[in-house]
């Protein structure tokens, strides 16, 4: 039982990594209609960035900081100059960011190197607790990333449904003519939105660097996970990305944890059977 | 190939169209200048066989990239099949090949014999292509692409994790190939040139298919779905079907790849690896078969050759990526096609000037060639 606690746990932790990588992608889909590949190696990029800012101020708050805003001006830099030159054509977006995969994975290994790197949490982060009632002794970090991801899976929530930015959000993911037609700076919520969306990935690149190791091929791995999340809980729902990653990152975990030699199957199942009975997504809009 | 063919014709042409009011003598030569012209493309391709077919002759450096290259091409093509003419790019293309290699790897580690290893290879592969293909053709564009994406991760997945049917990161190598009487793959040489005879045979299949009714119907089914549902087509089975020939024939090219290598593991269908054939399918030119297969003899020999000597390939190549899709969306066929279209247009004209008789004032002719060059 303890056991299968701590995995829980573990999952939603994942979870956690996940829903900050998936609700950023699923934004920017949902808006943008911009399908951006890269958004795995920007995780990565930003993992990185904030490794290499910890090693040298010796503060895992600055990284933290460092990784989340270096990936908002590349996302910010990306959108204004390759996403905009593209002029909305989905596959070419698509197509586009794929070769940018290549070269940050390549700039990252040039940089970095090929040896897997850990971000260690300072403090009383680094430490375990036990927890009450079960008695499992638990990492504090990992439950700082599950506080975090609640706080800012909450914190977007509020932006989204109680803001007028969220408002206009959410009726451009709706209809984005329409938008525009009333008046809205459509070019200006792209860029926010996009901006907000690498933000998040760099900020999770280096929140997932403490609990997954930093190496090449991560950005595939938590690319994976975005995807596998926006197919379940439906492509540009906001709603969708946290339901999703609750849903994948606990299969992937009880799939690594009970079932390691078909770990990435078994997260495939949740996909298979949500495309075959309601291919938008759980809490997708059927395709326009 | 085809425009260095071009070139020559080009130039015969000019001393024809500059002059006089054109007699029988200038007609028969610009019929023949057509003629030529519409042989391009046809002496190109056995020019290109011919080619092939001599550098696979020896047993060298080269001889091994252009096997390696026609392998890549085989499954490019078939990419090009579901993902140029039918709108479905798939991001899974090397998990797919990597099944067809591991059919035959595991089957002989379990001691059947390779033509049984081969026949058990390709029946997986085919009702893989069957079952997925219900889930995948449910869905189109970007979402077709990230459940493919998905798929082909999975595949990477059980290859990499199931140690016990995989053997995992170390890959299962494949020692005896199949042989039926004097016809032994074991042979570097009936190797090569059973390789070389597959992609012929698949290219051809595949330009037949693209060019029949059902070619053309999923062409329809690309550019506008619903009219072509409304005209009583059944799409979805298009799409399938579409779906499970590129699946069958990338599977053929997973065959040949354990043939040719001898090995398969994980890395041959990770993510790079996939997303490898759709940058060969756009480099070398959507909805073309010939252009991509381009595209896999360019990435091929990029990923063997000029790795040794530049260090950051894959920035460049994804530069190059990035590039093709902004400045030239056809990509390299489009060049190709771009070549050809000059002559084409310099033929027309002429052909125009031809039949109006008797030659034509000027100030006719001005808006006639207007119209040829638009």
């Amino acid at each position: 039982m303890a056991e299968f606690v701590a995995q829980t746990l573990n999952g939603l932790t994942l979870a956690g990594v996940i829903f900050l990588v998936s609700s950023g992608f699923t934004l920017i889909f949902g808006i943008m209609r911009v399908t951006n590949l890269s958004h795995g190696a920007v995780y990565l990029l930003g993992g990185y960035i904030g490794y290499s800012v910890i090693a040298a101020t010796h503060s895992f708050f600055i990284g933290l900081i460092a990784g989340a805003l270096s990936m908002a001006a590349f996302g910010l830099l990306l959108e204004r100059t390759l996403i905009t030159w593209l002029g909305r054509s989905e596959m070419s977006e698509l197509l586009a960011t794929l070769g940018l995969i290549y070269v940050l994975d390549d700039v990252a290994l040039a940089i970095w190197g090929g040896t897997p790197l850990t971000i260690n949490l300072p403090g009383v982060l680094g430490q375990s607790s036990t927890l009450p009632l079960s008695g499992i002794v638990y990492p504090n970090g990992r439950l700082f990333i599950l506080g975090v991801s609640v706080v800012i899976a909450v914190g977007l929530y509020y932006l989204l449904r109680r803001t007028r930015v969220g408002a206009i959000i959410r009726a451009g993911v709706d209809d984005r003519e329409m938008v525009g037609a009333l008046g809205i700076n459509v070019r200006l919520v792209f860029a926010l939105v996009f901006t907000l969306g690498t933000l998040l990935a760099g900020f999770a690149g280096v929140l997932g660097g403490t609990v997954l190791n930093l190496y090449t091929g991560a950005d595939s791995d938590i690319l994976l996970f975005a995807l596998a999340v926006v197919i379940v809980g439906g492509l540009g729902s906001y709603e969708g990305a946290i339901l999703g990653s609750v849903v994948i990152g606990l299969v992937d975990n009880y799939g690594t944890a009970y079932f390691p030699a078909i770990a990435y199957s078994v997260l495939f199942i949740p996909v298979i059977l949500v495309l075959l009975i309601k291919p938008q997504g759980l809490l997708g809009k059927p395709s326009t | 190939m085809t425009a260095a063919g071009v070139g020559p014709d080009a130039g015969a042409v000019s001393p024809a169209g500059q002059g006089r009011p054109p007699g029988r003598l200038a007609g028969l030569a610009l019929v023949s200048l057509e003629r030529s012209r519409q042989l391009t493309g046809p002496v190109a391709g056995v020019a290109a066989a011919v080619i092939l077919f001599l550098l696979l002759q020896s047993d060298n450096f080269t001889s091994t990239l252009v096997v390696d290259m026609l392998v890549y091409a085989i499954a490019a093509m078939a990419l090009d099949f579901l993902g140029g003419y039918t709108g479905l790019i798939s991001l899974g293309q090397a998990g797919i090949l990597g099944v067809g290699a591991y059919g035959v790897a595991i089957a002989e580690v379990h001691f059947f014999s390779p033509w049984a290893a081969v026949g058990i290879s390709l029946a997986v592969v085919l009702a893989l292509g069957l079952a997925l293909g219900i889930v995948a053709v449910r869905v189109k564009g970007v979402s077709f692409v990230i459940i493919t994406l998905a798929l082909g991760q999975v595949l990477w997945g059980l290859a990499f994790q199931w140690v016990g049917l995989s053997e995992g990161d170390n890959g299962i190598s494949v020692a005896t190939l199949p042989t039926l009487g004097p016809f032994d793959l074991n042979d570097p040489l009936t190797l090569r040139m059973t390789v070389l005879l597959v992609f012929w045979v698949v290219a051809l299949l595949l330009v037949l298919m693209v060019h029949s009714p059902f070619g053309l119907s999923l062409r329809g089914v690309r550019s506008n779905e619903a009219r072509l549902a409304a005209l009583g087509y059944r799409t979805g089975l298009h799409r399938y079907l579409a779906w499970v020939i590129t699946v069958f024939f990338t599977g053929v090219a997973g065959v040949l790849y354990v043939f040719v290598n001898q090995l398969i593991s994980p890395s041959t269908m990770d993510f790079s690896a996939n997303g490898l054939f759709v940058i060969m399918v756009v480099l070398g030119g959507l909805r073309s078969i010939w252009g991509p297969a381009l595209g896999a003899a360019v990435i091929v020999g990029f990923q063997q050759e000029l790795s040794i000597y530049v260090t950051r390939w894959q920035t460049l190549m994804g530069l190059t990526l990035i590039a093709v899709v902004l400045f030239s969306p056809g990509g390299f066929w489009g060049l190709v096609r771009a070549a050809g279209r000059r002559p084409d247009a310099l033929l027309a004209r002429l052909r125009a000037r031809q039949v109006t008789r008797p030659p034509p004032a000027p100030a006719s002719r001005a808006p006639a060639q207007q119209g040829e060059t638009r």
